[in-house]
């Protein structure tokens, strides 16, 4: 496998725009000649979509959801980071950039990670211009307010509810092309397959989730925006429909899938409270500005919150940490969380929460103040638990909530099979080993507005793309396919719930790949995921019928998906035999529990590549080393 | 742990767009306090899915923090349940008490055609702001971001608006099944923003016209939408519709 | 942009119709009610402002062709609001309840299309009754001739079924107020955060007055201790 990275040469704040001067460009009249397939319509793919019908191309739109304003990016709740240095506070573009790529323990490529940070500024721009409604200042301009990771206040923000307002930004953007017929809208479909002709992707294969049709679309490129896979938890705080459906199918075709094992771990969340909880509840990472986090120093101790004296609380981030305090890092806050919860210091029902206290941030501010910054997060803690965070310390912990892993990409966003881009959380790119505060939507957006709209430029313009025809035999095999494994499922005919396997894998992972990672425990996440993954196949009970609406047939193939990925997963974490940002081998930790890397042997994107699943998963390793021309590579610190 | 208690549900199921549907009657026990609306609905899908006899109920739902506005029940006569400001998935089962009998129904209109049981297809919203919910801007067309000061307060107002999640419970409490909330959240949020500001006048018509070409009933000013908005959008949003269109036709210049 | 018609005929065109057309009739009833009252005059009060305003000539037909467009176009707006509604959801709720809090469902706005529709029936009957009824001519000081409409105000109000039967549609005009003045400045755009709890309420205190200064009248006479007195100082 060629995992040529196309990087371009020359000094790391040159790169983009010498990458801009060379590639090849499509003239306008010829754009309208090309059809593009965009898979997914969140911040990526509803940014990528927009973008690429304002440039001329007939883009195919596909999502999932009933509308294309519903994808999980909505429910991201904090901010986004730009490099714009409103706040005077010292940012530049290449602090944005350091502090990324050692956020993600310098796991990333320096060159993707640096453009990022560069066309941070831009994305702002673009999103106040649709009218996006940014928190401001009361001299009219743009507010600003800090995040874990960063010593700076670059994060731009719309109350908590941040992703929603550009998701709609870029949704609406869509809907103005649907408006001009650039866009062809299709809702309620999900992606079965992908079609290769002569090498390249010139297609996908559909299912209609309300009349249940197998349906085929060809396109001249396709690009798959179709978000992150923690759902392979079961719980996490992703939305229940998102999967790796998508990207799972287009790896079994031969797209390379990078670093599965990144997976990020939450801080803030919502701790469970039964088992018959469906999801988990992000509380945004932004709280940790005013709130501070602790646990009773006496394990035993079993006051109300309120009642226990200052200097009887384990303000442990803050002791730890005095640089960052309770900023510091998503892996550094979770993992300890939950070493204090292991030493028995937890708190709440279950002995599995911290305390997030706002106090003295209430003290300190008022009561207002504190609302006009978090008030619909409370809102929403308060109903969830029914206790009330102005008066009492919210009770959190940690929560699988994003993947920093997924489909390799070059520079130009393209996976190894050509015409196949990947976007946003879906691919591996920008974050290393563990994403910052504010990136994602950062990362989605540059990738949707500003990257493979002329990437997909470049691709078309250098490539030969013959006339491709439904009927090709491509397209029937994959049809076949799609149609056969739902077949497939109906015929088990068992007696165990979907559901049921999907909690199973989730207790799998959560126990033996999450926010620590031993050899022992990985062997036996393995063994124990193909044990499940045949007794899904031999005893899965599938309700209803495939011409209908059916969601539970929906989630089977989902579940089949995760139940391969999770062993990929798990392996992956086996082979990288080091710590790195959240991946936390309890074999290789500093004295002080940190990650310890190794970059001798681990400085690298590890590639895996599908061979088939017999029993067990079988997957070929490849590496693209990781270069460090400009920054250097240090032990993390956030002291 | 909290105890568990039982409830006597009544839910709509109908299998297609064009069959008819009826209420049917389910007794569900172990309901815990803690369970939100759904995940009840959950625990008593897997009970019909582990008795085989009939298929279990589809609803609509994805984020479950209440904010892609996917879920869309009609709970005891109530677009999303009993609770202010809260959508289906963010109501939990504390707000009903043992025995309760729960009306489940979807949200019903014309504009708003049922699939299959609770799940109904609301894309008569997408195409209103199809219509002209957006600021016709290119992507890298944009000036700096802060080269347009904005008075806090009318940003702070235009994100009020903005926080509609186009869940369509403003339809189903309307009892002309008018979309004028929807329609007009988004007019209130886009119009009072310099950005929206050349557009206004197009953009209002041309939604309006849109809400009621897919077949939403006028507004009475019942102001019955507003009390079930998840997000507790005001109805002034739909006087200043009302306000812009007719500045945009019965008083106003041609654009 | 569509014309000036085609946005009357708009969702939005025909709610401004309804409130424009609404404050036409509001102001109207206002004038009529303080007519009305001068029954409580002097002797001669309410003949004297009931032939003036039946001497107005061409202003007078003027003014009533207004009223009965504006009355019909009321009717006619209302009454396609109703018809559209059922369209729009064809299948009803089995079970539909109000959220309470900030809604104004209430009888008055769900009753707008019955009360809407008694007070035009009514309407026929009371111009027949009134304007066109039969009277005897009475003398004013001024010296002209005029129909006694007072005396058949009384005479009329003397029977059950018109004393009450006024009553009755007066308490249903109330309602019909009650959602009509708050929807009227809503429907006109003049609607605000900060004064819409303020208007509401001078709406229902405005529709109380209004539904208790017409029925007022009927009872008044049905069962008052003047009417006898008045009858004879009117003859």
């Amino acid at each position: 496998m060629n995992l040529d990275s196309k990087v371009p040469s020359g000094p790391l704040k040159n790169k983009w725009s010498k990458h801009l001067n060379d590639i090849k460009l499509v003239a306008p009249n010829n754009k309208r000649k090309h059809d593009v397939i965009v898979v997914g319509t969140g911040l990526a793919g509803g940014s990528a979509a927009a973008s690429l019908a304002e440039l001329g191309y007939n883009v195919k739109s596909f999502c999932i959801q009933d509308s294309a304003r519903r994808a999980h990016s909505i429910a991201a709740q904090g901010g986004i980071n730009a490099a714009k240095n409103y706040p005077n506070d010292g940012d530049t573009i290449w602090r944005l950039f350091y502090d990324t790529i050692k956020g993600g323990d310098y796991r990333s490529r320096e060159s993707n990670t640096y453009r990022l940070a560069e066309i941070s500024n831009e994305i702002i721009d673009q999103a106040v211009a649709q009218g996006v409604p940014f928190a401001r200042e009361y001299g009219g301009l743009l507010a600003n307010r800090s995040f874990g990771g960063a010593q700076v206040s670059r994060t731009f923000y719309a109350r908590g509810q941040t992703g929603q307002q550009l998701l709609l930004g870029a949704y609406q953007a869509m809907m103005r092309q649907v408006h001009e017929g650039k866009i062809e809208m299709h809702t309620r479909h999900e992606m079965l397959d992908l079609v290769i002709i002569d090498g390249k992707a010139r297609g996908i294969v559909t299912r209609d989730l309300v009349s249940g049709e197998i349906q085929r679309w060809m396109a001249d490129a396709v690009v798959l925006a179709s978000g992150g896979y923690g759902n392979a938890f079961y719980l996490s705080t992703n939305a229940k429909n998102s999967n790796v459906t998508a990207a799972w199918r287009c790896h079994k075709r031969g797209a390379a899938f990078a670093n599965p094992c990144y997976v990020q771990i939450h801080p803030t969340c919502i701790p469970v409270s039964g088992d018959y909880q469906s999801k988990l509840t992000l509380m945004s990472e932004s709280l940790r500005n005013d709130g501070r986090v602790w646990v009773p120093k006496d394990k035993e101790d079993d006051r109300h919150p309120n009642d226990i004296p200052e200097d009887e609380r384990y303000y442990y981030l803050e002791e730890k940490y005095p640089a960052f305090g309770n900023l510091v890092p998503r892996d550094v806050a979770s993992r300890n969380a939950k070493i204090v919860c292991d030493e028995g210091m937890g708190v709440g029902q279950t002995g599995r929460a911290v305390y997030l206290d706002f106090r003295d941030a209430i003290k300190r501010e008022g009561q207002k103040a504190i609302s006009d910054k978090y008030g619909n997060l409370f809102e929403m803690y308060e109903n969830i638990t029914d206790d009330n965070p102005y008066e009492e310390p919210m009770r959190i912990f940690p929560a699988v909530h994003y993947t920093m892993g997924g489909l390799w990409v070059d520079y130009n966003l393209q996976s190894n099979i050509p015409g196949l881009f990947v976007a946003g959380e879906a691919n591996f790119s920008d974050h290393g080993a563990n994403r910052l505060g504010a990136s994602a939507l950062m990362q989605g957006l540059s990738d949707g507005y500003f990257i493979i709209p002329y990437t997909i430029g470049n691709y078309i313009a250098d490539t030969d793309l013959d006339e491709v025809s439904k009927d090709h035999e491509a397209f029937d095999e994959a049809a076949n396919n799609a149609q056969s494994q739902i077949d497939k499922l109906f015929d088990v005919d068992g007696d165990k719930s979907v559901v049921e396997f999907h909690r199973e894998l989730g207790q799998i992972m959560w126990d033996k790949v999450g926010i620590s990672r031993s050899e022992e425990g990985l062997k036996e996440a393995i063994s124990e995921i193909q044990d499940l993954r045949e007794e899904f196949w031999n005893n899965v009970r599938v309700p209803g019928e495939s011409s209908n609406y059916n969601k539970y047939l929906e989630f089977a193939g989902r579940v089949a998906d995760f139940l391969e990925l999770g062993e990929l997963m798990a392996k992956d974490a086996l082979h990288r035999d080091e710590s790195c940002g959240c991946h936390l081998r309890a074999e290789h930790q500093t004295e002080e529990g940190e990650a310890l890397r190794n970059d001798e042997d681990y400085s690298y994107v590890a590639a895996w590549e599908f061979q088939g699943v017999n029993g067990e998963l079988q997957e070929e390793l490849h590496k693209e080393d990781l270069e460090f021309d400009f920054v250097e590579l240090k032990q993390r610190s956030y002291k | 742990m909290a105890d568990t208690f039982t409830v006597h549900l009544k839910i709509w199921r109908q299998d297609g767009p064009e069959q008819p549907g009826k209420l049917v009657d389910y007794t569900l026990d172990k309901v815990n306090e803690h369970m939100s609306f759904l995940e009840m609905l959950d625990v008593l899908n897997e009970e019909i899915v582990a008795e085989g006899k009939e298929e279990p109920i589809e609803f609509d739902y994805d984020c479950r923090e209440g904010i892609c506005g996917s879920c869309n029940l009609v709970i005891n006569g109530r677009a999303h349940g009993p609770k202010d400001m809260t959508c289906t998935c963010q109501l939990h089962m504390r707000n009903f008490s043992d025995g309760d009998t729960i009306v489940i129904e979807p949200f019903r209109a014309k504009a708003f055609p049922v699939i299959k049981d609770l799940v109904v297809d609301r894309s008569a919203f997408d195409r209103i702001i199809e219509a002209g919910g957006y600021v016709s801007v290119k992507t890298g067309s944009a000036p700096d971001a802060n080269s347009i000061p904005i008075d806090k307060t009318v940003a702070d107002t235009a994100f009020d608006y903005a926080t509609c999640i186009g869940c369509g419970a403003c339809v189903a409490a309307c009892p002309n099944s008018s979309a004028s909330l929807f329609t007009g959240a988004k007019l209130a949020h886009l119009n009072r923003l310099p950005q929206g500001e050349p557009e206004r006048k197009k953009r209002t018509v041309a939604m309006v016209e849109q809400m009621e070409e897919e077949g939403f009933g006028d507004c009475s000013n019942y102001a019955e939408c507003e009390a079930v908005c998840p997000k507790g959008i005001s109805i002034s949003a739909i006087a200043e519709m009302r306000r812009n269109y007719v500045k945009a036709t019965l008083a106003g210049t041609e654009a | 942009m569509p014309s000036f018609l085609d946005a009357l005929k708009s969702q939005v065109g025909r709610k401004i119709l309804t409130g424009v057309t609404g404050v036409g009739l509001i102001i109207f009833i206002i004038f009529h009610l303080a007519t009305n009252l001068q029954v409580f005059g002097d002797v001669h009060a309410f003949n004297e402002a009931a032939h003036a305003l039946e001497s107005m000539g061409w202003l007078l037909y003027v003014l009533e062709a207004g009223l009965a467009i504006a009355f019909l176009l009321h009717a006619y707006v209302g009454i396609s609001i109703w018809w559209n509604r059922r369209k729009a959801r064809p299948e009803g709720y089995e079970k539909y309840q109000s959220k309470g809090g900030s809604s104004h469902m209430s009888w008055a706005s769900r009753s707008m299309i019955f009360t809407g529709i008694v007070l035009l029936v009514f309407l026929v009957i009371h111009i027949d009754t009134f304007k066109f009824g039969a009277t005897e001519m009475v003398t004013l000081p001024g010296g002209e001739e005029a129909r006694d409409l007072k005396g058949l105000m009384l005479s009329t109000f003397q029977q059950p079924l018109y004393a009450f039967g006024y009553t009755a549609v007066m308490i249903l005009l109330g309602f019909h107020l009650g959602h009509g003045f708050w929807s009227a400045f809503t429907s006109l755009t003049m609607k605000h955060n900060k004064y819409s709890a303020l208007i509401y309420t001078v709406g229902v205190i405005f529709a109380v007055l209004m539904a208790v200064g017409f029925l007022f009248i009927p009872l008044y006479i049905y069962f008052g201790e003047g009417c006898e007195a008045a009858l004879i100082l009117c003859q």
